[in-house]
């Protein structure tokens, strides 16, 4: 199957996350995605990044990766950062912490309102540890037709 | 780079009214929770934030928003949002905040509910 992929590293830093939403947004209006949905693929990148930055490495340097994925059903994204943010300290995002963040999500809440946005918002996600010690969140939105790759 | 400069403090009938020209993603709402944490340093009990020329707002942001509110309230004032494009509507809808803070269409009417 005909697919295209991109990748980014940005420094761990949230600065860095405005210049790569507002690519991601070009990329989705570009493949044709709905503004509203448009809107949906920036909100859900930019907590997967928010959460990649703050909890996922200590060092600026380290950096988080995004990997994005089109073919001709769906733009894929995924995030990957490095590490726990503290030396000793596992990946941020473990089973037992996803289900204390779901179980205690309150809209009166400032925190803990990210993951439920990518639940929400996206076609498919899913978050597991990788290899580097850090986490992986890959997310998946559909077109609304199938739809060619530019190559 | 610093975007607590594109967020304009200003005073009307004593209600201070913050206007924000940048989109509020994870580095910008960390700014605006400096200018929040401000206001309240400076016992300021009333606040109308205008969010006419914000396109995206992020869940730190709405946090912020929210435990401002919350803050202001316990003290006799409160925070109210005005002006939200329709994505954000949506986002502070899909979070449960537009049950906790209240939101307006205008920044006038937002004034008028003090």
């Amino acid at each position: 199957m005909a697919q295209a992929d991109i990748q980014l590293q940005i420094p761990s830093a949230a600065f860095y996350i405005e210049p790569v939403r507002a690519f991601v947004g070009n990329l989705a209006q570009s493949l044709g995605f709905s503004r509203k949905r448009v809107a949906d693929i920036q909100l859900v990148l930019d907590e997967i990044c928010s959460n990649a930055v703050h909890h996922g490495s200590a060092d600026p340097t380290v950096g988080v990766k995004l990997c994005m994925r089109i073919d001709t059903h769906a733009l894929e994204i995924l995030v990957r950062d490095t590490g726990a943010r503290h030396a000793g300290e596992k990946n941020w995002l473990t089973h037992d912490r996803l289900s204390e963040i779901e179980m205690n999500r309150s809209p009166s809440n400032e925190r803990g309102h990210g993951i439920f946005i990518v639940k929400s918002l996206s076609d498919m996600h899913e978050m597991r540890p990788n290899e580097a010690g850090g986490t992986d969140v890959r997310v998946v939105f559909r077109f609304s037709k199938p739809r060619d790759v530019e190559i | 780079m610093d975007s607590t400069k594109l967020m304009k403090l200003r005073e009307e009938s004593g209600i201070k009214i913050i206007e924000i020209k940048t989109d509020l993603s994870s580095y910008a709402a960390s700014d605006l929770r400096k200018v929040l944490e401000g206001l309240l340093a400076e016992k300021v009990e009333k606040v109308v934030v205008n969010l006419s020329q914000v396109s995206h707002i992020n869940s730190t942001a709405v946090g912020a928003l929210v435990g401002v509110a919350k803050r202001l309230r316990q003290s006799g004032g409160d925070l109210k949002i005005c002006a939200l494009a329709d994505n954000l509507t949506r986002t502070f809808n899909l979070i449960g905040a537009s049950s906790v803070v209240e939101i307006y269409e205008s920044e006038n009417s937002a004034l008028a509910a003090f």
